[in-house]
């Protein structure tokens, strides 16, 4: 019998080691300088809270501080879908005072994306909300989660964490310009459809009344595409129209805004150049206004 | 059921306590029974598929043995290749077949519609096929002896372990083996664990952690750069290797539990240093197999270097076939067909330019090794690839070297953790190959934990668990 003790004393390190190396690792996003470590460190109060999936990331937050001279934080990921959002949202309230403005590109209502859910559980210890989504979507994943705490960290989100360990992320944006093989794909028959699933206008709505409930102002924005690519896009006005009906709010709509073709880095999304000139026109529109209050 | 799936843990989880709390035949038809039930999760109708494939070899097995007459005796063995062949013929490749055909026709100027019949492929019919005819054919050279009980006989066609995607165990190596006394044996279960979690860490950690990178490439070829494209094909060679090789891994681990030995079916094959070793290194079984019941029958290199060539050939390209009805896959055979030929023809020329510029030994099979690793991905590319379009579109995307650069490779997360995970997986293999793991898994204690928990850390740390299937499952 004695002979068999080794699977005991495997079974017992298994889970011992799980456990040391889990909170190891907790230790370690919660003191990167990854957005959404800081987050729930509690070092990121805002006045204007920016929020978006990949085209969100163009609300480049070093120079809108610099022009509005107020505090932004952006919670803003790729391919964040509008559930996520919504979880991440009512944590940042829970920790911070209300922002004056939330400025949200509706471009996160693309997708649903059970995956990058999945990925932050890496935050699944700072955030019951996060439990509870990874739970709704897949009760498997949230069984492993709790089997294993080193499954926490199996993730992008994690490397994310890792990568920006001791560097601001407040850069995360393209910085390259549209190549002439990307712009060649345009040709006369290049056709491109939002699909956006249902329920995430929907998801949306939910979330814009919450904040709208709460007394915060909200912008909802359509970012930018290279302009002759929103040629191409057949349901536009279609996927606008949804937004605006599921949120009861006006969708400014900035598709054709930027038409320096430089300002671009690929179909979808602004280069750091782009990206200034953007939040100017934003500025200009007076759409931050109520964030310098 | 596949083996990365709670379903299956379950199963295995109850199996083993049962298994080894009976004895003899009760334990016999507890493995007749449980490989009856696995087979019927992934599709129950097929069960009738498999038992005729087991009733009608066992009757023939019996009758060759006791036919003494020549005629006789080769028509029973057609009888049995025949219906096996016709089964996998029929389910595999009809529509293959027909849809050439139409091709054909349509080239001579036909224009009606030959159709296509609705066919689903029996999950691990190459495999079980195969193993069933070796029974017949060994028995008809008189190789090996009818196996008089049935059940054994039926449990050696459908043990669940190998059932759906090998090894492909011949009968004169499985059979003598029901004869042993299997009892719960210390250090059979620990190699045979052992074995069972690197096969999981190969599937889970790494084969599917490369997948979806490797899906992507094949999808949009167009959409990426030469570098992208680069990975995508390093990463599908080593998606393809751990996933069969992890498969095979978990069947002879867990047959090895159970008391069974099976042969290996992979010993790095990567580190290959000309094709020849790399066939004895790459899902032996089968090449041994059709080495044995193809190759060698057709009169192997006994009949000049035309004929041998001619040989290798033909057996290459079935070889191809055998993993799919689709030309790529026999091109893949044929590429390899023409790599054995060419290093036959030319081999012992390398070999001399490479002494004559006075390449130290070490350098030398390096630069065998990557040869040979260079080709054989060449190759994979239209293993992988859904037709020769798409294959070309890779090709292409590689030979250009256009946005040969890191900035144009998308979704460095997979990249990054894709190269790690090979890493790991190398550094293993390689160090394996001086320090003998499984003898330190039966004699070191510490080591046997410390391997097995940093595996499962890994795994939990790295790997993908959306249960995806085999690769080889499909073939």
């Amino acid at each position: 019998m004695k002979k068999w003790y080794w699977l005991i004393a495997t079974v017992v390190i298994l889970f011992l080691g799980d456990r040391m190396m889990g909170k190891l690792l907790e230790n370690i996003v919660l003191s990167s300088q990854f957005r959404y470590s800081r987050m729930f460190r509690g070092d990121v109060a805002a006045d204007i809270l920016l929020i978006g999936n990949s085209r969100g990331l163009i609300f480049y937050q070093p120079y809108l501080e610099e022009q509005l001279d107020v505090k932004t934080f952006n919670l803003s990921y790729n391919g964040l879908p509008a559930d996520l959002t919504d979880v991440l949202v009512k944590d940042y309230l829970d920790l911070y005072p209300k922002p004056k403005l939330v400025l949200i590109d509706v471009s996160l209502c693309d997708r649903i994306n059970k995956e990058l859910i999945n990925g932050f559980a890496t935050y699944a210890s700072q955030s019951k909300r996060i439990k509870e989504l990874i739970r709704n979507q897949d009760a498997k994943v949230a069984g492993g989660l709790e089997a294993s705490w080193l499954y926490r960290y199996n993730s992008e989100v994690f490397q994310r964490a890792l990568f920006y360990k001791n560097k601001s992320d407040e850069d995360w944006l393209l910085d390259r310009k549209i190549t002439e093989e990307i712009k060649a794909k345009l040709s006369p028959d290049y056709e491109f459809i939002i699909k956006y699933p249902e329920e995430m206008p929907k998801q949306l709505g939910e979330t814009v009344a919450y904040l709208r409930k709460q007394n915060i102002n909200v912008q909802l924005v359509l970012n930018p595409y290279y302009p002759p690519f929103v040629d191409h896009i057949t349901n536009l006005d279609e996927f606008i129209k949804d937004i605006e009906s599921a949120t009861q709010m006006k969708v400014n709509n900035y598709a054709t805004a930027v038409r320096n073709e430089e300002h671009f880095g690929d179909f979808q999304h602004l280069n750091k150049a782009g990206s200034k000139v953007y939040l100017e026109q934003l500025i200009k529109d007076g759409l931050l206004e109520t964030a310098k209050d | 059921m596949v083996f990365n799936s709670i379903t299956f843990l379950i199963f295995i989880g109850l199996f083993f306590p049962l298994y080894f709390s009976l004895k003899g035949r009760a334990r016999l038809w507890l493995c007749f029974l449980a490989s009856y039930l696995f087979y019927a999760c992934w599709d129950w109708r097929f069960l009738g598929l498999i038992a005729t494939s087991t009733v009608l070899d066992f009757w023939i097995g019996q009758t060759l043995e006791q036919t003494a007459e020549s005629t006789q005796r080769k028509r029973l063995l057609w009888w049995s290749v025949a219906v096996n062949l016709g089964c996998l013929a029929f389910f595999k490749y009809f529509n293959f077949f027909l849809d050439s055909f139409q091709i054909l026709l349509t080239n001579i100027g036909y224009s009606g519609e030959l159709g296509s019949l609705q066919i689903i492929l029996p999950v691990g019919i190459s495999f079980y096929t195969f193993q069933s005819m070796s029974y017949t054919i060994d028995i008809y050279h008189g190789k090996i002896k009818h196996e008089k009980d049935w059940l054994r006989f039926a449990t050696f066609i459908a043990f669940f372990p190998q059932l759906v995607a090998g090894p492909i165990v011949r009968a004169k190596e499985f059979l003598p083996q029901f004869e042993r006394e299997r009892k719960l044996d210390h250090e059979r279960i620990i190699v045979g664990l052992g074995q069972v979690i690197w096969g999981f860490f190969k599937k889970v950690a790494v084969a599917d952690s490369l997948a979806p990178f490797v899906d992507q490439c094949f999808a949009s070829p167009t959409s990426f750069g030469s570098l992208h494209l680069f990975i995508g094909v390093i990463f599908y060679s080593f998606q393809i290797y751990c996933d069969f090789s992890g498969y095979s891994d978990i069947a002879i681990g867990l047959a090895r539990m159970m008391g069974f030995d099976f042969p290996k079916n992979f010993r790095t094959p990567y580190f290959s240093k000309d094709f020849s070793e790399f066939w004895t290194r790459w899902h032996i079984t089968l090449s041994s197999w059709l080495r044995d019941y193809l190759y060698i029958p057709l009169g192997g290199n006994r009949h000049g270097t035309f004929h041998t060539y001619k040989n290798l050939m033909i057996t290459m390209l079935l070889g191809g076939l055998w993993h799919g009805a689709s030309w790529v896959f026999v091109f893949w055979g044929f590429l390899h067909g023409m790599y054995l030929v060419i290093q036959r023809l030319f081999g012992a020329y390398w070999g001399q330019f490479l002494e004559w510029i006075r390449t130290p030994k070490v350098v030398r099979q390096l630069i065998n090794m990557t040869l040979v690793y260079t080709f054989t991905c060449l190759a994979w590319i239209f293993f992988r690839a859904t037709d020769f379009e798409n294959a070309i579109q890779v090709i292409s995307g590689l030979g250009n070297l256009e946005s040969f650069n890191l900035d144009q490779v998308t979704n460095k997360f997979w990249v990054i953790k894709g190269f790690f995970l090979i890493g790991i997986l190398l550094f293993i293999e390689m160090s394996d190959l001086r320090l003998d793991y499984r003898s330190l898994l039966v004699k070191n204690t510490v080591f046997r934990v410390a391997s097995i928990s940093i595996l499962i850390w890994l795994m939990a740390f790295m790997g993908t668990f959306d249960s995806n299937a085999f690769i080889y499952f499909q073939f």
